[in-house]
């Protein structure tokens, strides 16, 4: 590294032009840097907040900052893998608040990025839904609240099937669905679909049986048209797909501009992404954390950015304050019944790779 | 004989005509989506403003918009004056290393982004650096050097070298020489080296991902993140605003340089 600083220094001076403008700029820059680095180490009303794009409304932030005087500078990310690489490539980057998944909260609690919740500064616990605590991602939730919900089933079009027909995962494997279904193209929704299937379990870790899932997706790519995880609700409203896996709050938001979609939760069970708050190890404003995780757990704010995402809240006030067509909406808040047959997500570890492995092969060589 | 010169004239204007549809079609796909009355359909559903009232009144995405800019501009700035005042050592002075250096601006230019991002990253951390603001701008003034460097250094060796002896001759110093005689020559080459980091640095997103920290988050990165949850027509909207913002400027290097080429 100092030899990069030093060729860029030589480059500035040539033995003549020694002391050229240029030169003291780029010195001055440092000595600027340098004070202004320093600086920051003092507590500040500023709150760094990293979420997936989308999840923090800006009426929500707006709100917290007059209410707490605190500064919130609102980054976004893409994707687990986004957020996780940067925390681990620079623990001490800076971040109070993330949304990371239900799978990444169990490997960030593993690898010690995490830092636990003081629950005395949490006024407003009683407001989550029990359906969604404790969960075997971090168990007493020591780590993470759970912030929204989604969950993973089939999207039907009732113009071209009809949606009594189809009920179980099984059902995509029809023949007669020959290329034209979406798949999600993520690794572990994909084959939690194989997986849920057969019976498995979502998390399983047992290669044999990952073996076993491989084969019966298999036979599945015949059918597969297009894998997706940007643009489900552009290719469902179009009509370019009119059957595939979905997501409820997805298909829940394209509904509105295409009616003719249904959302079903198979009946073998479905995968619930959970996504939650947690703070990483190397926050710097941890008391604004906290109170900003106050803050989102009260109803109202909570119902707000439920309703502005268009996912489904686990803050069970927040629910029970939502207007009448949302609260009772099958698709965003289905009954008890269903959601008894809802699976959460948690890191598999090393059999991740295998995952991965099969995802590649199930791709390439179809 | 006027029937085939005719032909030819007819397929090298379609050739050339293809080539820009290639290039074109894309931004305007993307132009006329941003009046698309629908939020995620990609059929069209009416002709509306919405959008650009919207990003009205996104001030997070007015916010960053607005980081972007600065950082392109003041990236582009001093990567102009160091990059200028290089080429212009390289091409006046003989000093030890001087090949080495040479090849070096170009291993940069050809080293991919995410080696500069990866070794940006390694060296702020290894100072105890808080990613931020400053080493978004160090790193993008890093990654614009080498391409202004470049293409000042090609302008600098179509020049008569004797114009600078002759000055030399009639008493000049150095300095003198840079600011009236290399300054008005490479005029032109040094606003194409500010015009091409800037835009290098208004559409970074690998180096900037790894170098920018919480408090600094810019447009590149803000689009990025929104490939999840599909991108929002308000971003069509920027886009096309950004866009006529590029067009305008480019019409306006034209006209200076018009204006200029008249003037002498």
């Amino acid at each position: 590294m100092n030899m990069m600083l030093s060729s860029l220094r030589s480059l500035l001076s040539s033995p003549r032009k020694r002391g050229s403008k240029p030169k003291y700029l780029f010195f001055a820059l440092f000595l600027i840097l340098s004070i202004s680095s320093t600086l920051v180490q003092a507590e500040e009303p500023i709150l760094n907040v990293y979420t997936w794009s989308g999840y923090l409304p800006e009426s929500v932030i707006h709100q917290f900052q007059q209410e707490t005087g605190i500064r919130v500078n609102h980054s976004t990310y893409a994707s687990n893998e986004a957020l996780y690489s940067k925390l681990k490539a620079n623990p001490d980057i800076g971040y109070d608040i993330i949304i990371p998944s239900a799978d990444f909260v169990s490997r960030m609690i593993k690898q010690d990025l995490l830092q636990p919740l003081d629950k005395t500064k949490l006024h407003y616990l009683k407001n989550l839904n029990p359906t969604f605590l404790n969960k075997a991602c971090d168990p007493g939730n020591l780590y993470s609240l759970p912030y929204l919900w989604n969950a993973y089933g089939i999207a039907v079009n009732q113009k071209y099937h009809n949606p009594k027909t189809i009920t179980s995962w099984n059902d995509l494997w029809q023949s007669k669905y020959k290329e034209q279904l979406l798949a999600i193209d993520d690794t572990r929704i994909f084959f939690s679909m194989g997986l849920v299937s057969l019976g498995y379990s979502e998390n399983e870790t047992n290669p044999k049986k990952l073996n076993e899932v491989f084969l019966k997706l298999k036979d599945l790519m015949n059918n597969i048209k297009v894998f997706n995880l940007d643009a489900q609700k552009s290719i469902y409203i179009d009509e370019d797909i009119t059957l595939g896996m979905a997501l409820n709050g997805d298909i829940y938001l394209a509904q509105i501009e295409n009616p003719n979609l249904q959302f079903i939760f198979p009946k073998e069970g479905f995968v619930i992404a959970l996504d939650s708050l947690a703070i990483p190890k190397g926050a710097k404003h941890s008391d604004n954390a906290h109170r900003f995780i106050d803050f989102v757990l009260q109803a109202e704010v909570s119902k707000q950015i439920s309703l502005e995402t268009g996912f489904s809240t686990p803050n069970r006030a927040a629910e029970l304050a939502m207007p009448d067509n949302i609260r009772n909406n099958p698709f965003l808040y289905p009954t008890k019944e269903i959601m008894k047959r809802g699976k959460f997500e948690i890191d598999v570890g090393e059999a991740a790779r295998l995952y991965e492995h099969y995802f590649e092969r199930l791709k390439m060589e179809h | 004989m006027n029937y085939i010169k005719n032909m030819n004239t007819i397929r090298k204007i379609s050739y050339a005509s293809l080539i820009y549809f290639f290039l074109y079609a894309p931004i305007f796909v993307l132009i006329i989506y941003s009046f698309n009355n629908s939020s995620y359909s990609f059929l069209w559903q009416g002709f509306t403003l919405r959008w650009y009232q919207n990003l009205l009144h996104n001030t997070e995405l007015q916010i960053v918009a607005i980081h972007s800019l600065i950082i392109a501009i003041l990236a582009a700035t001093f990567a102009t004056g160091i990059g200028t005042v290089a080429a212009v050592n390289l091409y006046r002075y003989k000093f030890f290393g001087k090949k080495l250096l040479h090849s070096l601006i170009f291993i940069l230019i050809l080293s991919p982004d995410i080696v500069t991002g990866i070794s940006l990253l390694v060296l702020f951390s290894v100072m105890k650096i808080t990613l931020g603001f400053w080493t978004l701008l160090l790193s993008h003034i890093t990654f614009c050097i080498p391409f202004v460097t470049v293409i000042v250094f090609s302008r600098l060796i179509g020049q008569d070298k004797h114009l600078l002896e002759a000055a030399k001759d009639l008493g000049a110093t150095d300095s003198v020489i840079f600011r009236r005689i290399l300054i008005p020559l490479l005029w032109p080459s040094i606003i194409a080296g500010w015009l091409i980091s800037f835009t290098l640095s208004l559409d970074d997103v690998i180096i900037s991902f790894f170098v920018t920290g919480p408090e600094f988050d810019i447009l590149p990165l803000k689009i990025f993140s929104m490939t999840r949850v599909g991108v929002k027509p308000e971003v069509n909207a920027l886009c096309s605003v950004m866009f006529g913002l590029t067009l305008g400027l480019v019409c306006l290097y034209q006209f200076a340089m018009r204006n200029r080429d008249r003037g002498t």
